[in-house]
C-alpha cells in the first residue's frame, strides 16, 4: 500500500494523521504535551483562574481548611492556597525556560567547539565537567545561589550555567562522530571558514539529542528551583512560588494543617511529570527502538 | 517426503508510521525449497533479498514487526508455522541448529565455552552432566579445537574468530541435528580460515548425514561447497538447481548478470550491467518483480512469471527463461 | 595482573581526580564573591577588625597561596573551624558521616532492591502493559520532590495513623540509644539484644528509607529496563534463542550480562542520591551529615560548608573506586586474570 504523498491530501488532514501517528507512537508525549499545556494556560492567564489576590492577607482566616470560599484553604498569613498555587505556575515556567535557554546557549556552542577542536581545550573542558560530576547537583546548585545572592535572576542564571555541561556533552559527542565524516570532509576542502563548518553543516546534524533533552532539563529545573526555595535560598515568602509554599506549610504538616504543603506539592509533581512524560515521550519517537510498536 | 518443504512462504513488516499510515513491506514473497538429508543447499542473493529472513522465518526468530503471513513450513513431517513458541524452542539448537555470523559476540560472554557446549546439551536432551561433558570433549575435536581438555574452560573473548565459529559449529552438532542453517558462517573471517570452516562444514555434513543450508552472498563458496542453489532476489527464488546447471547454464537473466558480475568476468565487457536500486518491498510491481532493472523487460513481464522448467530440478521464474552457457561452462567444457 | 597490583593501580589513578577535586572544591566556595569576612565580623566591625580577620582567616594571600595552605592542611586533616560550632569541621563531619551512611545504604538498597527486577521484568515484555505502568510509575517518581514527599509520609504515618514516631532524629529522645559498635542504632541495638532501642531505631528509621527508595529506584528502574534492552537486542541473547535456550536460561544470561552496566550505574546514582539524601535528612532531622551540610551552606559556614563539599566529593570518588574493583572482580574480561 503506497504511502501518502504530500500533494494528494489536505492540508488538515495531513496534521491529523501525523498527530495521530506521533500520538500513537508515544501516547506519554502525547500526555505530557497536554499537561504542559494546562499548566501554561494557567501561567498565562492565571488572572482568569485565580479567585483571590494570590498575595492579600486575610489575618482573621488563618490557616482554614478548604472550603467553599477558600478551595485550598489559607496558610499561615491568612492568603489564599488555591489563588497562589495557580500564580505559582507563572515561576515554574519563568525559570525552566530562561534556564534551559541558557544551558543550550552556552553548552550548544561550547560542545560544538570542544567537539569540533579537539585538543587542549577540549580535555580540560572534559576535565572539568567530570571533575563537577562528582558533587551532586542540588549541593552544587544550592552552594552556588547562597554563595551569589538570593535573587530569582541568580537563581535563573546558576541553573543554566550548571546544567549547560549536559548539553555540551551530548553535542560533543554527535560532532567527534560527524567531524570525520564525508559531508564535513567536503565543506572542509571546499574553503569554508570554521564557523560557518560549524554552524550551518555540524550543528543542524547534531543537535537533534540535545533537543530531546531540553524537556528533561527544563522538569529539572523547575525541580531545583522549588528545592531551593524549600531551604529558603533564593525565594523567599511572600512569593507565591510553590517550593517556598511547600517550606512554610512544613511545620503545620505534623500538626493537621495539611493543605498548606501538599497542594502546592501536587503542582509541582503535576507540572515536572508532564515534562517528564514529554521529554521521555520524544525519546521514543526519535530512537526507533523504543518505540511503541504494534 | 522431503525433510524440509517450505511453500509459498510470505514475510512482511507491518507498522504504522509517523503519520499513522499502515505501511505494509512484502520481504519474502511465496518462497519454495525443499531440502534432505546430505544435500547441501546454499542461498545465495544480494544484500537485503531476504536471505536471513528466510532462515528467521523457518526457526520461529522473527522480531517484530516481522511477521509471517502466509504459506507453511514442513519439518520432518510436521507443521512448523502453527507450533507455539515453547515447541519450536525445543526444535531450535536440536533438531534445526544454526551457525551465525560474528561468532565471538554470539557466544555468551560470561560463560565459559564448556559449559556452554553442556548447556544446551542438557537443554535439549538431557542425561548427566558427566555424559553431557563427554560429548562436548567430543564435538569439540570433531571441529578440530586443538587442546579440548585446555580449552573447556576458555572464555569466548579469548578465542579468535575461526576458534569461536568452531565453537559454534560444535555447540549445533551437540544434539544430533538433522538440519544445519549456517547464515554467513565465513564473512568477517580470514579468507584462509573460512576455507577451513567451510571443508569442516562440508565435512560434518556429510559425516553425519545432515541437511545443511549455507546462506551467503559470496558465489565462490556456494559453487565450492554447495550441492544445490537457490538464487533470491527481492524476497523471490528466481531460480534454483543443481549447483553445476545453474552455475554452468544460468536461465534467468539475473543470476546471469551475478554470475557476469564476478571478476573474472569483468573483461568480457557484459553488456548486462546490474544496475538500479533494489525494489521498493512497500510497492511492489505486479508481475515480475525485476522489471525495473532486467534488460530483457518487455510488457509480458507485467503479467507474474510462473516457474519455467529448465532441465529435471533446475528452474527459474522468467517469461524469458533460457540456458545460457558461462565463460565457466566454456572453460569447463 | 593480580589483586593487589590492581588496587595499588586504581588507587593511583584516583590520586589526580583526587587533586582536581580539591581544587573545584576551593574553587567553588569562593566563586560567588561569597565573603566570609563580611559575614565573620558582623555589621558594626570596623575597616581595622575587617583587615584582622581577613588576614587571620589567610584571606589577604594571593589566590595560589590560598589553595596551597589549604590544600597542605587537607591532606594534615585539617579541615579549619566550623564558626558555627565552634569545633572543628573534621570531627564535626566524622562523626556525622556514619549516621548519614546507615540512611544511604539502606535506602539505595531497598531502592535497587526494588528497581533492578521492575526494570528487568518491564524489559522481558518491552510495551505490554506492565511495563507501561512501571515507566509512568517511574516517570513519577523522578517528578515528586523528596523533602514533599518526605512531608506527606510524616503527615499520613505520624500525624493521622499514628503509626510512625515523630520526625526527629535516629531514636526517640526517651530511649537512650545503644553501646557503640558500628554507629547504627539498628544494628547496635540487635546485637547488644537492646530489644526497646532496636524498636525505636527501626521506627525511626522506616520513613526516611522508604522515601529514599523510592526516589533512587525511579532512575534505576528506567536505567535498569534500557541496558536489559540492549543486552536483549544483543548477538548473544539473539544466539541464545536460536539454540533453543529455556526462557528462563535466557533471562539469566540477559540479567548477568545487564549486571555491569546496572553496578556503574548505580555507582553514579549514589553521588546525585547523596545530595537527595541530604533533603530527607533535613525534613526528618536526622543529625547526619547531610543535615550538617544543608544548615553550613544556607547559613554560610564557610569552612564548614567547604570541609562538606570536599567530603561529598572524596566519598563520590570513593564509590567509582569501588565499583571499579566490583566490576574488576565479576568480569571475565577484564585485566584481573
Amino acid at each position: 500500500m503506497p504511502a501518502v504523498s504530500p500533494t494528494n491530501v489536505r492540508f488538515s488532514t495531513r496534521i491529523s494523521n501525523r498527530l495521530r501517528g506521533v500520538s500513537r507512537l508515544s501516547p506519554t508525549a502525547t500526555a505530557g504535551v497536554v499537561i504542559i499545556l494546562m499548566f501554561g494556560i494557567l501561567a498565562i492567564f492565571s488572572g482568569l483562574f485565580m479567585t483571590h489576590d494570590p498575595v492579600s492577607a486575610y489575618p482573621d482566616r488563618i490557616l482554614q481548611s478548604p472550603s467553599a470560599e477558600h478551595w485550598f484553604g489559607t496558610d499561615s498569613n491568612g492568603m489564599d492556597v488555591f489563588s497562589r498555587v495557580i500564580y505559582g505556575a507563572k515561576f515554574g515556567f519563568g525559570i525552566a525556560i530562561p534556564a534551559v535557554t541558557i544551558s543550550v546557549l552556552i553548552g550548544v556552542p561550547v560542545g560544538l567547539i570542544a567537539g569540533y577542536r579537539g585538543g587542549i581545550l577540549d580535555e580540560v573542558l572534559m576535565r572539568i565537567f567530570d571533575g563537577l560530576r562528582v558533587f551532586p547537583s542540588i549541593i552544587l546548585a544550592l552552594a552556588v545561589v547562597a554563595a551569589t545572592g538570593q535573587s530569582l535572576i541568580n537563581v535563573v542564571l546558576v541553573l543554566g550555567f550548571l546544567d549547560s555541561p549536559v548539553f555540551a556533552r551530548l553535542v560533543r559527542a554527535e560532532v567527534l562522530t560527524l567531524r570525520s565524516s564525508i559531508f564535513v570532509e567536503s565543506a572542509v576542502a571546499a574553503g569554508n571558514p570554521t564557523w560557518r563548518i560549524l554552524f550551518l553543516h555540524l550543528l543542524p546534524n547534531s543537535i537533534q539529542g540535545a533537543m530531546a533533552q531540553t524537556a528533561v532539563r527544563a522538569a529539572w529545573a523547575v525541580r531545583i528551583s522549588a528545592t531551593l526555595a524549600f531551604l529558603g535560598v533564593g525565594i523567599q515568602a511572600p512569593t507565591p512560588e510553590w517550593g517556598a509554599m511547600i517550606r512554610q506549610g512544613a511545620e503545620f504538616m505534623v500538626t493537621g494543617q495539611w493543605w498548606v504543603a501538599i497542594f502546592p506539592g501536587i503542582a509541582l509533581i503535576f507540572l515536572v511529570f508532564g515534562l517528564n512524560l514529554f521529554g521521555d515521550g520524544i525519546q521514543d519517537i526519535l530512537d526507533p527502538r523504543r518505540r511503541v510498536s504494534k | 517426503m522431503s525433510l524440509l518443504s517450505v511453500s509459498e512462504l510470505q514475510t512482511h513488516f507491518i507498522f504504522h508510521d509517523i503519520d499513522n499510515q499502515l505501511r505494509e513491506a512484502c520481504a519474502l514473497n511465496k518462497v519454495n525449497l525443499t531440502l534432505n538429508r546430505g544435500e547441501v543447499l546454499g542461498i545465495v542473493g544480494e544484500t537485503g533479498a531476504g536471505k536471513s529472513l528466510t532462515a528467521q522465518s523457518i526457526c520461529g526468530l522473527l522480531r517484530p514487526p516481522a511477521r509471517i503471513v502466509g504459506g507453511s513450513v514442513k519439518f520432518d513431517g510436521r507443521e512448523l508455522l502453527s507450533l507455539p513458541d515453547d515447541e519450536l524452542n525445543a526444535i531450535r539448537g536440536a533438531d534445526i541448529a544454526m551457525v551465525v555470523q560474528n561468532p565471538r559476540s554470539s557466544l555468551d560472554p560470561l560463560t565459559r565455552i564448556g559449559e556452554q557446549l553442556v548447556r544446551i546439551h542438557q537443554t535439549h536432551t538431557g542425561g548427566s552432566l558427566e555424559i553431557s561433558r563427554q560429548k562436548a570433549m567430543e564435538m569439540m575435536q570433531a571441529v578440530g579445537i586443538p587442546d579440548p581438555q585446555g580449552r573447556f574452560t576458555a572464555w569466548p573473548h579469548e578465542l579468535s574468530g575461526g576458534m569461536a565459529q568452531r565453537v559454534l559449529i560444535a555447540m549445533a552438532l551437540m544434539n544430533s541435528p538433522k538440519l544445519l542453517i549456517a547464515d554467513e558462517p565465513t564473512t568477517g573471517l580470514d579468507v584462509t580460515v573460512q576455507a577451513q570452516i567451510l571443508d569442516l562444514l562440508r565435512g560434518l555434513v556429510s559425516r553425519f548425514d545432515m541437511a545443511s543450508m549455507i546462506i551467503t552472498h559470496d558465489l565462490g563458496i556456494v559453487a565450492h561447497y554447495c550441492d544445490e542453489v537457490a538464487v533470491m532476489f527481492a524476497g523471490e527464488i528466481i531460480e534454483q538447481g543443481k549447483v553445476r546447471d545453474v552455475f554452468l547454464k544460468p536461465a534467468h537473466p539475473y543470476t546471469q548478470q551475478l554470475l557476469a558480475a564476478t571478476p573474472e568476468q569483468l573483461h568480457l565487457g557484459t553488456k548486462n550491467q546490474l544496475g538500479g536500486q533494489p525494489p521498493d518491498l512497500f510497492n511492489l510491481p505486479t508481475g515480475c518483480l525485476s522489471q525495473d532493472r532486467c534488460p530483457l523487460a518487455t510488457n509480458t513481464c507485467q503479467k507474474k512469471p510462473p516457474m519455467v522448467k529448465i532441465t529435471s530440478g533446475h528452474n527459474a521464474r522468467c517469461h524469458f527463461a533460457k540456458p545460457l552457457k558461462t565463460s565457466r561452462g566454456k572453460k569447463n567444457g | 595482573m593480580n589483586f593487589s597490583q590492581f588496587i595499588f593501580r586504581r588507587t593511583l589513578m584516583v590520586i589526580p581526580l583526587l587533586v582536581g577535586v580539591v581544587f573545584l572544591t576551593f574553587m567553588l566556595v569562593r566563586v560567588g564573591g561569597l565573603d566570609p569576612v563580611g559575614l565573620l565580623a558582623g555589621p558594626t566591625a570596623t575597616a581595622e577588625e575587617f583587615d584582622m580577620i581577613r588576614k587571620e582567616l589567610g584571606l589577604d594571600q594571593p589566590l595560589w597561596k590560598q589553595f596551597l595552605i589549604y590544600a597542605g592542611n587537607v591532606v594534615q586533616g585539617d579541615l579549619g573551624e566550623s564558626w558555627l560550632s565552634n569545633r572543628p569541621v573534621l570531627e564535626d563531619i566524622s562523626s556525622r558521616s556514619l549516621i548519614s551512611l546507615e540512611l544511604l545504604f539502606w535506602g539505595i538498597g531497598l531502592g535497587t532492591l526494588i528497581g533492578v527486577p521492575l526494570g528487568l521484568r518491564a524489559a522481558f515484555n518491552p510495551n505490554g502493559r506492565f511495563d507501561q505502568t512501571t515507566r509512568v510509575m517511574s516517570l513519577l517518581g523522578f517528578s515528586i520532590p523528596t523533602y514533599w514527599l518526605g512531608l506527606v509520609m510524616l503527615f499520613v504515618f505520624f500525624y493521622l495513623l499514628r503509626w510512625a514516631p515523630p520526625g526527629m532524629g535516629r531514636i526517640s529522645l526517651m530511649v537512650s540509644p545503644p553501646d557503640f559498635i558500628t554507629g547504627s542504632y539498628l544494628i547496635d541495638s540487635l546485637l547488644t539484644a537492646n530489644w526497646r532501642a532496636a524498636h525505636s531505631a527501626f521506627a525511626h528509621l522506616i520513613l526516611p528509607v522508604v522515601c529514599l527508595a523510592i526516589v533512587s529506584a525511579a532512575p534505576i528502574i528506567k536505567q535498569t529496563r534500557a541496558i536489559a534492552l540492549e543486552v536483549i537486542a544483543s548477538d548473544s541473547v539473539r544466539y541464545a534463542r536460536a539454540c533453543g535456550l529455556k526462557t528462563k536460561t535466557v533471562r539469566d544470561i540477559v540479567f548477568r550480562n545487564s549486571a555491569t552496566p546496572i553496578i556503574t550505574f548505580v555507582g553514579t546514582e549514589i553521588t546525585g542520591l547523596v545530595g537527595t539524601m541530604s533533603l530527607i535528612e533535613y525534613v526528618f532531622a536526622w543529625g547526619g551529615l547531610g543535615q550538617y551540610g544543608l544548615n553550613a551552606i544556607v547559613r554560610g559556614d564557610f569552612t564548614a560548608v567547604q570541609g562538606y563539599v570536599l567530603t561529598l566529593a572524596l566519598f563520590s570518588v570513593l564509590v567509582f573506586l569501588v565499583v571499579d574493583i566490583i566490576i574488576a572482580i565479576i568480569e571475565p574480561r577484564s585485566e584481573l586474570t
